[in-house]
């Protein structure tokens, strides 16, 4: 469970100028895989991560998830925003269970998985904070467990550490490798950090702007578990190498 | 060998360590008193003025205007005075009068914010209900409350549901406008995320919208009742025949200038201590909003 397929898929804002944000996409997410979408910025990668989670509608082409249509958001994917998006007026034990709670599931059914999560997440003891007390990692880690809380059979992630210091990205790359390796959910990272994407995934499809299109795809097979120590291994360097020729990023010195 | 200076220095600093722990509260007592006592300073001001400039006669303005004393002294006869039958009519009735206008200024904001909420919802929220009732209230709105009165005269005669309702008129634009406006701009990520947690349209409005409006709300409930009272007074005065504004013209018309006084000055207390209550509960209601702003 948890396949997502992405068949010619093209996304057009129409406006006083017509803006192709995604062009004939065609992509198949396995089951239980790990895929970064890599590209710069505004070239349709968080389109592509906004109609698969239903906020938005595709133009033309199929888009299935386990076989059906996406038509709306639902707890089947979910999403982790880049500025985590927690409720400033929900402390961080009302934010992680609010997911199980508005789908009316019964509070005994979910009480003990949100306290393993925040326990996994490192934030047992600020259950009764308010997310403004956190620092911006921290409300990260709340945006992650209240997703997982839902036991969804995809992760959707939005350029989820870009916001963060270099040291603190570390750290939550480190935490989503250990929760990753645990629970084996299909997960869709999108960054434009090229370290994270090797690091994290199965597979990197690199995406150009104007029109969005995934330009490679290239397998990323390091082995597991990895950690941030892969970051320097002579095989995640030659992957760095082969995929900065790719993009070919100019030099404009 | 210390010179007595160092000794000194470091002798304050001690102390200044010792009081350290005080100063959080020492601070905020501290602060308070200060800003009563520069509030105070213009009000006493004029009190004083006003008392100095009308010694001897009793009066201002050749008679019309009565000094700061004969004000306090008509208002102990209006609020301890003895009722019933007698020379003044308006002994001993002040607290009824006040709890009339309170009252009628509460139901009518009441009302106001039942309806007022949801109907500034639905047009922040809801493109169809912003067409169907965004251009009608624009075009009430600019009608101001005393254009009102001879309507609710003609239709509600002269009745407490005529000042309840002015009053809810009056109130309803500001709190309708203001949740309109922290409808529409609750931040778009806030209803992704709930939408993908699974949360329906109702759930939407109600765990989302609702509270991330509150402080655009509570702005209008504050700008609302100021215009409640105003309107009370305006409806007391024209369209029932008690409470604070009823008082008001009817001494104006046997010519007590000191019980017109005593009673706007009444007025205004009341605005200022209803102001004070909502002001509480949005402190208390927006805990996490306070932190937000503290630490930004």
């Amino acid at each position: 469970m948890g396949t997502i397929t992405f068949n010619d898929v093209s996304k057009i804002y129409s406006g006083q100028r017509e803006v192709r944000a995604l062009e004939d996409v065609s992509l198949t997410i396995n089951e239980g895989e790990f895929v970064a979408l890599l590209g710069p910025s505004g070239c349709g990668k968080s389109t592509l991560l906004n109609v698969l989670a239903g906020f938005e509608k595709v133009s033309s082409g199929k888009l299935l998830f386990d076989g059906t249509p996406i038509s709306k958001p639902g707890p089947d994917r979910g999403v982790v925003f880049q500025e985590a998006a927690l409720f400033p007026w929900l402390t961080v034990w009302q934010n992680v269970i609010f997911g199980p709670q508005v789908q009316g599931i019964a509070r005994a059914d979910y009480e003990s998985r949100a306290r393993q999560l925040l326990d996994l997440v490192g934030l047992s003891s600020f259950a009764d904070a308010l997310p403004v007390q956190l620092s911006g990692g921290m409300r990260q880690r709340v945006g992650i467990a209240r997703v997982l809380v839902m036991n969804p059979r995809a992760l959707l992630m939005d350029e989820p550490f870009g916001a963060l210091d270099a040291q603190t990205r570390l750290s939550m790359q480190q935490l989503l490798l250990d929760v990753w390796q645990k629970l084996n959910t299909t997960v869709l990272f999108v960054t434009h950090d090229i370290d994270e994407a090797i690091l994290l995934s199965d597979r990197i499809c690199v995406m150009s702007a104007r029109p969005g299109r995934i330009i490679k795809t290239i397998p990323i097979e390091l082995a597991r578990p990895r950690s941030i120590a892969s970051l320097t291994s002579p095989e995640f360097v030659a992957y760095k190498a082969e995929i900065m020729s790719d993009i070919r990023i100019t030099d404009h010195h | 060998m210390s010179s007595p200076t160092e000794r000194i220095s470091s002798d304050t600093g001690d102390k200044r360590k010792a009081v350290s722990s005080w100063t959080g509260l020492s601070l905020v007592a501290g602060r308070g008193a200060r800003r009563i006592a520069l509030a105070l300073i213009l009000p006493l001001a004029v009190i004083v003025i006003w008392q100095f400039a009308g010694q001897g006669t009793g009066n201002l303005f050749g008679g019309v205007l009565p000094t700061p004393d004969r004000v306090w002294n008509a208002w102990q006869i209006w609020a301890f005075g003895p009722t019933g039958m007698g020379l003044n009519p308006y002994s001993g009735t002040w607290l009824a009068n006040v709890l009339f206008s309170a009252e009628r200024v509460g139901k009518g904001f009441l009302f106001a914010i039942l309806v007022g909420v949801p109907v500034g919802i639905a047009i922040g929220w809801n493109r169809i209900a912003a067409g169907a009732l965004d251009p009608t209230i624009q075009l009430l709105r600019p009608i101001p409350i005393t254009a009102w009165l001879p309507f609710s005269i003609a239709v509600f005669g002269i009745k407490d549901v005529g000042a309840i309702f002015l009053i809810s008129l009056g109130a309803f634009f500001p709190i309708v406008l203001n949740t309109a406006q922290g409808a529409r701009d609750v931040e778009r990520n806030l209803i992704r995320a709930s939408l993908m947690m699974g949360a329906g349209r109702w759930t939407v409005l109600r765990r989302v919208v609702l509270p991330a409006s509150l402080p655009s709300i509570f702005t209008g409930l504050r700008i609302g009742l100021g215009i409640g009272w105003t309107a009370v007074i305006v409806a007391e005065m024209v369209a029932v025949k008690s409470g604070l504004g009823y008082v008001l013209w009817d001494a104006y018309y046997v010519g007590r200038m000191d019980v017109v006084i005593a009673d706007m000055v009444s007025i205004g207390l009341l605005g200022l201590l209803s102001d004070f209550v909502i002001l509480q509960i949005e402190r208390w209601v927006l805990n996490w909003r306070r932190l937000q702003s503290y630490q930004s």
